[in-house]
C-alpha cells in the first residue's frame, strides 16, 4: 500500500457521492419542471429557461466537488 | 482532447512495459492533453494561441456579418448573427436586467460569442507538431483557469459598476443588505453580502472552466482504454476499440450541446447578477 492509496480512495469514493447528489438534485429538477410543463404548457418557454438555470448552478457545485477529487487523485 | 494518432502513440511508448507503468502514464496523459503546452517553440502557448484565434474569429464573424445587409435586410452571415444577438438582447439582456438591459447587451454579447465560440474550436482537430510528430489536437482556450478567471473579473467590473452607476455609491452599498433586518444581524449579513460579491465571479469560473476540460478529459480517458486493454491481451484492445470510439463521439456531441449551454449560462448568469445589483430589494 503507498502512502497515496487512501488518497486515491478518497478521490473515488468522492466522485461517486458528488455524482449521486448531482444526479438527485438534477433528477428532481427536471421531475418538477415536467410536471409543471405538463400542467401548465403555455409556461413551458420559461419553466425550461429557469429550469437550465438551475441545473447550472447545481453542476457548478457539482464540480467544485469533482475537481477537489480530481486533484486528489493526480496530486503526486 | 486528442486526436487518434496521439493516443495510439501514447499506447505504443508504453507497451513493452508492465502494467503498472501504463497506469502511472495514464494520469500523465490524461493531464498531457488537457494541459497548457507550449506551442511551435514561441512563448506563447498553445490556449493562449487559440484564445486569440477565437477572439480573432469573433470579431471578424461580426465584421463580416455587418456586411451582410442588403437595405436593412441580413443575408446569410448577417442573419445567423443577428438571431444570436437578438436571441442575447431579448431573452437574456432585458429579461433579467430590465429596461436599461440594452447598455449591458454588447457585453454579454462578446461573453455569448467568445464562449460560443472558444468551446466550438476546441471541438475542431488542429494538426499541431508537439514532440517531434505531427498530431490531431483541439485546443479549448476556456479550458484553461486564467482565461475563465478574465471573463470573470469582467463580469465582476460589470455587476459592480451597474450597482454604482444607478443606485449611487452610497446607495449600491446599502442596497447589498435587505432592508428591514434586525440591528444584530447586520454585522454578519454585510459580511456575507461582501463575500457573495466575490464568490459569484468565483462561481462562473469554475463551472465554465470544468466544463471545458471535463469533456476532453473524459474522451482521453475512453481512447486511453484502447491501449490500457492491448497491455492486458490484443484481442481484448481490439475489442474496445468500437467501445472507446462510439462513446467518444457520444461525448464529442454532448460536448456540442455543453457548448451552446454555457455560453448560454455564462451569459445568463452575469446579465442576472448585474440586474441584482442594479436593481437591489427595497
Amino acid at each position: 500500500m503507498s502512502p497515496f492509496s487512501l488518497a486515491y480512495l478518497a478521490a473515488g469514493i468522492g466522485a461517486g457521492l458528488t455524482i449521486i447528489g448531482a444526479g438527485y438534485g438534477i433528477g428532481r429538477l427536471a421531475a418538477s419542471a415536467m410536471e409543471g410543463i405538463a400542467r401548465q404548457p403555455n409556461a413551458g418557454g420559461d419553466i425550461r429557461l429557469a429550469m437550465i438555470i438551475a441545473a447550472g448552478l447545481i453542476e457548478g457545485a457539482t464540480f467544485f466537488a469533482l475537481i477537489v477529487t480530481l486533484l486528489l487523485a493526480i496530486m503526486k | 482532447m486528442t486526436g487518434l494518432l496521439l493516443m495510439l502513440a501514447a499506447g505504443a511508448h508504453a507497451a513493452p512495459g508492465s502494467e503498472e507503468k501504463v497506469e502511472q502514464d495514464a494520469a500523465a496523459v490524461v493531464i498531457h492533453h488537457v494541459a497548457d503546452q507550449p506551442f511551435l517553440g514561441l512563448i506563447w502557448s498553445r490556449q493562449l494561441v487559440f484564445f486569440l484565434v477565437a477572439a480573432a474569429i469573433v470579431l471578424l464573424l461580426v465584421r463580416l456579418a455587418l456586411r451582410g445587409y442588403r437595405n436593412g435586410i441580413p443575408k446569410g452571415l448577417a442573419a445567423i448573427v443577428e438571431t444570436l444577438v437578438v436571441f442575447v438582447r431579448d431573452e437574456i439582456a432585458e429579461k433579467s436586467i430590465g429596461h436599461d438591459g440594452r447598455k449591458f447587451t454588447p457585453l454579454l454579447c462578446s461573453f455569448f460569442l467568445f464562449i460560443l465560440v472558444a468551446a466550438l474550436l476546441g471541438l475542431v482537430p488542429f494538426p499541431i507538431p508537439s514532440h517531434g510528430r505531427w498530431s490531431l489536437v483541439g485546443v479549448t482556450s476556456t479550458a484553461n483557469i486564467m482565461v475563465t478567471a478574465a471573463l470573470a473579473v469582467v463580469s465582476l467590473l460589470a455587476q459592480q459598476y451597474a450597482g454604482i452607476s444607478r443606485n449611487g455609491l452610497w446607495g449600491h452599498i446599502k442596497g447589498l443588505v435587505p432592508p428591514g433586518l434586525p440591528i444584530w444581524l447586520l454585522p454578519l449579513m454585510i459580511l456575507i453580502e461582501i463575500l457573495g460579491i466575490f464568490t459569484k465571479p468565483f462561481a462562473l469560473m469554475v463551472r465554465l472552466f470544468a466544463n471545458m476540460i471535463a469533456g476532453h478529459m473524459v474522451i482521453t480517458v475512453l481512447l486511453l482504454l484502447i491501449p490500457m486493454l492491448a497491455n492486458v491481451s490484443t484481442a481484448m484492445g481490439i475489442g474496445v476499440i468500437p467501445v472507446s470510439l462510439g462513446l467518444g463521439l457520444f461525448i464529442m456531441l454532448l460536448e456540442l450541446l455543453v457548448a451552446f449551454i454555457q455560453a448560454y449560462i455564462f451569459t445568463m448568469l452575469s446579465a442576472i447578477f448585474i440586474g441584482m445589483y442594479a436593481h437591489p430589494a427595497h
